[in-house]
């Protein structure tokens, strides 16, 4: 291993990159681009759902059902309509996504101690949103017809309150939410990102880097002397991880500051893990550049293996326990699930390196796994 | 074989490289096959095809770049069978591969490239530095240490990638390609390079070019055409393969000349004024001048060039592409609209035409005019302005000032109308290659609005044009480059153009594909009376044009006859002069210390203008004598086209400093 040579070929390396408008934006700019547009726009959060009301009884009891979704911040009142039929438009052109109609005589029953339907028209395209928004219904529904029976107790039996509410509920639900009190997906969304943009820029920026060489020839430059492959690929990368590592910083900044996430757990335990990460994922970058031989091509398939692995198998949006069998496979088969343990252990759950040092050894296991193959693969005599 | 005789470099100089039946396949394409070749200590090593022909494959192998399947090569004693080997071998080789500056950072300065080559090869800096300054100055580039390589002109970029492999010092340099599309002058200023490298070093060198007039600069040169080696050897070898002489006339009808000896002397070609026709050993002007309708004493007769040699070859060896008889007179005749293209207004007319790119000029107030029937050569580097130019003149571009007419229109505000009189070629051929030759054409045709009975009459006449009627059905993507370009102009004529542009129409085309083509063009001017603008980087192909403009960096500086460009160079710096020795570096070395500064090496001959070529050569033998040098042949030569460009471009350099 000659450092002379490898320090040649960095040095060249990072003065391209800052001097070149393109690789630089797509270096320091493109990693927050991507936080700032996923961060703002990849929110899980089902608030503010448009919904309108068929109100057939329209009486003190009915409107007063109503007022219990008019007054959430789950939901956003969008009127009163005449009847069913114009409900059908509204849900179709996804201008409202809940309809509830109340049947005529709703007061009337109600007070005679009968029960009365009334029906929910949930839009139901996206699972996700519609499983939690009948959870909202369901839940006001109940606290509705929860509060009758306890007026009705305290009335007719001549209690107190908070006896009748005992009488009504005898078990009593107390929930607390551990590491994110206040339930807020940009909490858990921030941290995810770091590992989300940390898979997809690093590679990027090695495939294009050592694939610009071999589009425009200066390639040939590394074949035709005598820098050995190792040299060449750890000299030509380093600038590349550098960057990165510099962008872990600047990630983690974006998370706190600007998302609000909170950080409870061991810097500088997170920040070594964060570097064996970019490591692995600039691996990955260098074994698309020797299987690829355009920049086009790169790009597409940098897309592809990681975004798609950041996305949907990292448990970022779907827990790895409800994945199928296959996928779960496959997701243990991809560096992002165990950064995303880290990320969200040290942020979240404030853990160190004690519960954690596993999930660092694969990352470090698969970096060294990649970067060996790469090594192996590329050759300064290649066949074409 | 006929007993090697390359005086200098033969056998006693220690071998340097050897290959054994070298073949290379691409998956199913076999590229190369049974290559031979051999490279001596100290010898310039040409090796001279079209695109195509297996010379970037062979020149990688060499280098160990490239991986290969069949045969041998050794290099400095070893055999390079496996990637260690070629190892082992890389500290003694400098390779510069294809492509104009596309080796070097675009974003890095002169200096640092060249640092960043010096490190890569480990050496120490008071070493490099020496080295640096040194080869900084040998290419004039020390004025520009600190400018960024992207914007380096063309040959300033070719002679940087120079400097670069240069700079560790091997013993072997492999060059591929690397003066193609350079201005001239930095083209003499790289051969001058290579030779004083090669006075100093005893460097080798191994170099590929696509100009075959370029080939007399080689000691030893090989031809290669569609992956196999046709001939190899010294120039005066290959000369003798293929015995004759070339037959110059003028006729009073060129054309009409040509077609007359055609079935006789397949290997005729009308350039400019001049019918030339290769005549075999043992065969008499005689015929030719009776067929011709020439005085026998009007036939001059000429040493072949390299480019007839290897034309001569490939026919010698069965490998040329037979050409279909033409049927009667040029058919599609009746498309010369009678009397609307006699007239001798100028159909193309450039004013004081000028365009910007921010701050970088690329046309310089450019006058020129072209007339029905007349072929115009618009000649010069790349990055000297022609494309722009044409871009302009097809109303692509608009002008930053002065304006550009054809057929008396404004080309700026021209509508659809006027544009459909105009024919365009551009570089890369637009041919959609997925797509067979009808269906190029039939595409082509519903492009200009051509139906039905005039429609099918331009594809069979555009067909016959490119002698292309046996291949209708064959994919586009399958045709060779000569073929393809032939299909393109074809395109090009379908609606009957009376103006057509061409854009480098011939680079990458090999030589016999470029005569057909020059066959071509011409019959559309004589005959179709077709006003044609033609650019060109071929020094040599500007010969067949009525006119030639020169441009350089962004100006026409001359703009004349062949002929005449020709005729006031020698009034100005007198005839060309050409001295064969033994011992050409030597000599090369008296002459310049005795004064002669221009004298330029090209191969075994060396180079030089006198305004008194008699006197002047009885000075040079007397010198040469006296340093016992043998003198073989001192004779005065027509000066090339490159000789016309250097000297124009250097008179305006003076002027500029004066």
């Amino acid at each position: 291993m000659n450092l002379h040579r490898m320090l040649a070929v960095a040095w060249k390396e990072w003065r391209e990159v800052v001097r070149d408008r393109l690789f630089f934006t797509m270096a320091f700019i493109l990693p927050l681009m991507l936080m700032g547009v996923l961060g703002w726009g990849l929110s899980l959060d089902v608030e503010n759902i448009p919904f309108v009301v068929v109100d057939h009884d329209n009486t003190p009891l009915s409107r007063d059902y109503i007022g219990h979704y008019t007054d959430s911040r789950y939901f956003r009142f969008r009127g009163y309509l005449a009847d069913e039929h114009r409900i059908d438009p509204l849900l179709a052109d996804s201008k409202v996504r809940l309809a509830i109609v109340i049947p005529p005589r709703f007061q009337e029953r109600l007070l005679a101690g009968t029960p009365a339907p009334v029906q929910a028209l949930i839009d139901g395209v996206f699972p996700f949103r519609a499983q939690t928004l009948k959870g909202y219904v369901a839940a006001i529904n109940a606290a509705f017809s929860r509060n009758l029976l306890v007026k009705h107790l305290a009335r007719s039996r001549g209690l107190p309150r908070t006896a009748a509410e005992a009488m009504v509920q005898p078990v009593r639900l107390e929930t607390r939410y551990l590491y994110n009190q206040a339930i807020r997906s940009d909490w858990s969304m921030a941290p995810a990102l770091i590992m989300l943009v940390l898979m997809v820029t690093p590679p990027f920026l090695t495939a294009l880097g050592v694939v610009r060489e071999r589009e425009s020839g200066s390639i040939y430059n590394i074949y035709a002397s005598t820098i050995t492959k190792g040299e060449f690929i750890i000299g030509k990368l380093a600038p590349y991880a550098a960057i990165s590592c510099f962008n872990i910083l600047t990630l983690w900044i974006v998370a706190m500051q600007v998302f609000g996430a909170p950080f409870k757990g061991n810097a500088p335990f997170f920040y070594a893990a964060s570097v064996v990460y970019v490591i692995c994922t600039a691996g990955i970058g260098l074994l698309v550049s020797i299987w690829v031989r355009t920049q086009m091509a790169a790009v597409l398939l940098t897309m592809v293996i990681t975004f798609i692995p950041a996305m949907l198998y990292s448990g970022m949006l779907v827990p790895i326990q409800s994945l199928s069998p296959e996928a779960r496979l496959e997701a243990h088969l991809f560096p992002p699930l165990y950064y995303l343990r880290l990320t969200w252990g040290t942020f979240l759950k404030g853990l160190g390196p004690e519960a954690l040092w596993r999930d660092v050894a694969i990352l470090a296991l698969y970096a060294t796994l990649l970067w060996g193959i790469g090594w192996w693969r590329f050759t300064k005599r290649p066949g074409r | 074989m006929t007993p090697r005789d390359d005086a200098e470099h033969a056998p006693s100089a220690p071998l340097l490289c050897r290959v054994r039946g070298f073949g290379k396949r691409y998956g199913r394409l076999q590229a190369v096959k049974g290559i031979d070749l051999e490279l001596h200590q100290g010898e310039i090593h040409g090796l001279i095809g079209p695109d195509g022909a297996g010379k970037s494959t062979l020149m990688k192998a060499i280098a160990g770049v490239l991986d290969f399947d069949q045969g041998r090569i050794e290099l400095f004693g070893t055999p390079l069978d496996s990637e260690r080997a070629a190892e082992a071998a890389k500290a003694q080789i400098g390779f510069m591969p294809q492509g104009l500056g596309l080796n070097l950072y675009a974003e890095l300065s002169v200096e640092e490239n060249i640092d960043f080559f010096a490190q890569l090869r480990e050496i120490p800096p008071a070493l490099r530095e020496a080295r640096k300054a040194e080869l900084l100055a040998m290419t004039r580039l020390a004025p520009f240490r600190d400018r960024a390589m992207k914007h380096l002109s063309g040959g300033m970029k070719q002679k940087l990638g120079l400097v670069c492999t240069l700079v560790h010092q091997p013993r072997l340099v492999i060059l591929d390609e690397p003066t193609t599309g350079v201005d001239p002058v930095s083209r003499r200023d790289f051969w001058a390079i290579l030779t004083g490298l090669l006075r100093e070093r005893g460097v080798t060198a191994l170099v590929s070019t696509a100009y075959l007039d370029e080939a007399s600069r080689f000691h030893r040169l090989a031809f290669l055409h569609q992956g196999r080696m046709l001939a190899e050897g010294s120039p005066e070898r290959l000369q003798r393969l293929a015995p004759g002489h070339i037959a110059q006339l003028a006729p009073a009808d060129p054309l009409a000349a040509f077609r007359a000896v055609r079935s006789r002397w397949p290997q005729a070609e009308v350039v400019g004024p001049l019918l030339r026709v290769f005549l075999r050993e043992g065969e008499e002007p005689a015929e030719l001048a009776r067929r011709a309708v020439v005085g026998e004493e009007e036939i001059t007769l000429h040493e072949p060039d390299l480019e007839d040699t290897f034309i001569a070859l490939l026919r010698q060896r069965g490998l040329m592409e037979e050409r279909a008889e033409e049927s009667g007179s040029a058919s599609g005749d009746q498309g010369d609209p009678a009397g609307e293209t006699r007239r001798r207004e100028p159909l193309i007319e450039a004013r004081g035409l000028t365009r910007d790119f921010g701050r970088f000029r690329a046309v310089d107030h450019v006058d020129f005019q072209v007339c029905p029937g007349e072929i115009f050569g618009l000649l010069g580097a790349n990055g000297a302005g022609k494309t722009t130019a044409i871009k302009m003149l097809t109303g692509i571009l608009p002008p930053s000032s002065g304006e550009g007419r054809v057929a008396g229109a404004d080309m700026a505000r021209a509508g659809q109308a006027i544009k459909s009189r105009i024919g365009y070629m551009s570089q890369a051929f637009s041919l959609y290659e997925d797509l067979t030759v009808q269906e190029n054409l039939r595409l082509f045709a519903g492009i200009y609005g051509l139906r039905n009975r005039e429609r099918d009459r331009r594809i069979e006449w555009a067909l016959e044009l490119g002698d292309l009627t046996h291949l209708r059905r064959a994919s586009t993507a399958s045709l060779p480059m000569g073929q393809r370009q032939r299909l393109a102009l074809g395109c090009a004529l379908l609606h009957r153009p009376q103006v057509l542009f061409l854009d480098e129409p011939t680079s990458g085309v090999d030589p016999v594909g470029r005569r057909r083509f020059w066959e071509i063009l011409l019959r559309l001017a004589r005959i179709e009376r077709v006003a044609l603008l033609v650019t060109t980087h071929y020094m040599s192909e500007a010969e067949h044009c009525d006119r030639i403009a020169l441009m350089y960096a962004g100006r026409i500086i001359a703009d004349a006859p062949p002929a005449e460009l020709k005729a006031r160079l020698e009034r100005r710096v007198g005839r060309l002069l050409s001295v064969v020795t033994a011992e050409p570096l030597r000599a090369l070395e008296r002459l310049e210390a005795a004064g002669f500064r221009d004298a330029a090496l090209f191969g075994r001959h060396i180079h030089l203008f006198s305004r008194d070529p008699g006197a002047t050569g009885e000075e040079i033998r007397r010198l040469l004598e006296a340093a016992h040098i043998a003198v073989e042949g001192i004779g005065v030569q027509p000066p090339g086209m490159e000789d016309v460009f250097v000297h124009e471009i250097l008179a305006r350099e003076r002027e500029a400093v004066a």
